[in-house]
């Protein structure tokens, strides 16, 4: 009876613990767009690892954080926008120190809903404080350096509040700041505060539409049409050159569906844009679809890009907070893979992605309703496909394929590998497996610079043949028409 | 059979002389339905193989959504369109030709299409992007070309003058659209009726 007993229990626990599964399913699907614009399926390149929140930091919830900022020594910066503080948490991502108030001659001051920090190479640390409109300059330690107000010229109009959210520093000092309300583009001051212009406005060029109803309008409308309204940007960050990268999410659903559709490579419709110090965009947006997030979308479910955070050799990810999906980038523009989504019970999904940041390897992602930091971790899958990336850049073409055909083992639907492994075989100039690899990644132009040097290769080698398929036929109709005593082709007549 | 192909044959001198072509066409029988037909056809598989076939740089339709069907449809269909119109305009237009020969003039009058796109196939599998100059130049050439015979031979078939014509093939192309229109509508209407029928009939039902 005891023995039937056990057994019967022994089934019981065999049916319900052998029913569990033995890992936890990933809360999101990784996926890439081919060459036709669908979305396909993808090894994951980053999983989620751990969260931090108030209640790990061991110090009150965060409220409506609104940003993230990983310095060079490797501390992260947090804008805790709601509790009007910035929380600055250790190289572990354990220990957490809180910037309240500070020390000015004018005596003690505090932020008031600060949305966005910023800390140069030398340690300073500039904070947007954007319910005070003014930006605080602290030093290293924390200390009150300087406060930079609202800015002063005579295109600024004289009712304007200065809202600051966002902002970068150059190397040389100068400051760039994104203000919530400005359409003209990014703010720049120089290292001394003062206000030298706005940079990367997006330029603006009529419609046919708008040239027509111009044509046909009184003095008084054309005058009142001036107003059109161009981008304003959300979020900035700078990368070690100096190059900005700036991100906006007021583009409509019909320019961005027409941009895909369009695969444009200019930047009037582009929602990311990397900046040169005189403010021209530079992003390279050399893969099959420009750099939108999504290509794949329902009416107005476009991506909504809101941060941008760039890794080492240029490769970018950017936050869509539409969808919780971050997408990465390599320097041509190429889109390396998608990871994340919306949720935000489970470990690596969001609720209002904020901010995303880079340290290392590691992805971070602040989540504003959440009110938590998401970390993720690189995979085998995404390492390779990085390090393919970079040794591809860096000119180290051999282990560059070696690479590309790991990647390929996990992923034969990697277009990116295909090329590259392509590219390989154009340097052992063996065309013809380049050709099969360019067709299968889809490039069209480096599939004809190959079918080029192909085609020369074959006719080169069979040059004997090709002659003389080509003249047997031709001396053979000559002499046939000879014989018959005529040159000239007979043809049926027609009256 | 032998008149299929003595019509297929005299295309080669058609599309070279209009003129005469047109007219001998219709006039000293040189045509047939059936050879209109199979010239049809052939273009119907034409366009097929060009869209499989042609070489890997200049083709830009998704293998995946191949369907044999719509590609038939988007000869046939415009065909049978452009005839239909052609017909209804030119018969109250004082048009010389009936259905039948506006059948078999339109019809010999797209053998460019043929005749410059098989080659083309193969041509476009040896080429690359910095030659697709000729590519391109040669699949407008055969549109063009067969837009131009399209003309002449409605002109030579209904015996109008070349401003005429001209003008007649512009209210044929907005004939097209407005049988699209009615057709359309037809449907829509079809649909309605249906849905009011079956409804009254459900309504009935469920009281019974």
């Amino acid at each position: 009876m005891k023995r039937k007993t056990l057994y019967i229990l022994l089934l019981i626990s065999a049916f319900v613990f052998g029913s569990l599964p033995t890992k936890a399913q990933e809360p999101f699907f990784s996926y890439t767009y081919d060459y036709w614009g669908e979305p396909v399926p993808a090894p994951h390149a980053f999983l989620p690892t751990n969260r931090i929140d108030g209640f790990t930091l061991g110090i009150d919830h965060f409220d409506n954080p609104r940003d993230l900022f990983a310095a060079d020594d490797g501390r992260l910066f947090i804008a805790d926008t709601g509790n009007n503080r910035i929380v600055v948490l250790g190289n572990d991502l354990r220990s957490a120190e809180i910037l309240k108030n500070f020390e000015t001659p004018d005596g003690t001051q505090a932020f008031y809903q600060p949305e966005g920090v910023f800390v140069t190479k030398g340690g300073d640390i500039y904070i947007a404080d954007t319910g005070n409109s003014r930006i605080i300059h602290l030093d290293n330690e924390g200390k009150y350096v300087r406060t930079i107000g609202s800015p002063k010229a005579d295109i600024i109009p004289a009712d304007f509040v200065f809202s600051p959210t966002k902002l970068a520093v150059d190397n040389a000092g100068r400051i760039y700041v994104v203000a919530s309300g400005v359409t003209q583009g990014i703010m720049m001051l120089d290292a001394y505060g003062i206000f030298r212009g706005f940079i990367g406005a997006s330029r603006v060029t009529p419609g046919v539409m708008d040239i027509f109803w111009r044509a046909v309008a009184t003095e008084a409308q054309r005058e009142r049409m001036l107003l059109f309204v161009p981008t304003e940007f959300n979020n900035i960050t700078i990368d070690d050159e100096g190059f900005l990268y700036v991100t906006t999410d007021k583009l409509s659903y019909w320019d961005i569906l027409h941009a895909v559709n369009a695969r444009s490579r200019d930047d009037r419709v582009a929602p990311v844009r990397k900046l040169n110090p005189t403010g021209v965009d530079v992003l390279r947006r050399e893969g099959f679809f420009p750099p939108v997030g999504d290509v794949y979308f329902d009416y107005m479910e476009q991506s909504q890009l809101v941060d941008v955070s760039v890794a080492d050799y240029g490769i970018y990810s950017v936050l869509d907070r539409r969808k919780g999906r971050i997408f990465t980038y390599d320097p041509d523009g190429n889109l390396l893979f998608i990871f994340g989504g919306l949720g935000g019970a489970r470990l690596g999904t969001f609720r209002n992605p904020v901010a995303i940041e880079r340290i290392g390897d590691r992805i971070l992602v602040l989540d504003s309703m959440r009110a938590s930091i998401t970390i993720f971790d690189i995979t085998e899958y995404g390492s390779l496909l990085k390090d393919a990336v970079v040794l591809h850049r860096t000119g180290d073409y051999e282990a560059s394929t070696e690479k590309w055909r790991e990647v390929l083992r996990r992923n034969s639907n990697s277009d990116l590998a295909y090329i590259g492994m392509g590219m390989a075989y154009m340097r052992k100039d063996d065309f013809s497996s380049a050709l099969e690899h360019f067709r299968l990644g889809a490039m069209r132009e480096r599939y004809s610079r190959a079918f080029q040097l192909y085609r020369r290769e074959v006719i080169g080698r069979n040059f004997g043949i090709i002659a003389l398929l080509l003249l047997v036929p031709l001396v053979t109709f000559v002499l046939i028409r000879r014989r018959n005593g005529k040159l000239t082709g007979k043809r049926p007549q027609y009256d | 059979m032998i008149e299929v192909l003595n019509g297929l044959k005299y295309t080669s001198h058609l599309i070279f002389h209009p003129f005469d072509g047109f007219w001998d066409l219709k006039h000293e029988k040189r045509g047939n339905l059936k050879a209109a037909v199979v010239i049809i056809v052939l273009l119907c598989i034409t366009f097929i193989l060009r869209r499989q076939m042609t070489g890997f740089i200049f083709n830009l339709s998704d293998p995946d959504e191949l369907n044999i069907v719509n590609e038939i449809l988007s000869v046939i269909l415009p065909f049978a369109l452009w005839c239909v119109s052609n017909w209804c305009l030119t018969s109250l237009m004082e048009g010389e030709g009936s259905f039948k020969d506006i059948i078999i003039t339109s019809a010999f009058a797209l053998t460019p299409l043929i005749l410059v796109n098989v080659p083309l196939l193969f041509i476009s599998n040896a080429l690359t992007i910095h030659e697709g100059a000729f590519y391109h130049f040669f699949n407008s050439l055969a549109v063009l070309w067969a837009g131009v015979l399209l003309i002449l031979g409605t002109m030579v078939l209904h015996q109008y003058t070349l401003t005429r014509t001209l003008l007649t093939s512009i209210f044929i192309v907005v004939g097209m659209g407005v049988i699209i229109f009615i057709g359309l509508l037809f449907f829509s209407m079809l649909q309605q009726m249906f849905a009011f029928v079956y409804t009254v009939y459900l309504e009935i039902s469920l009281r019974m």
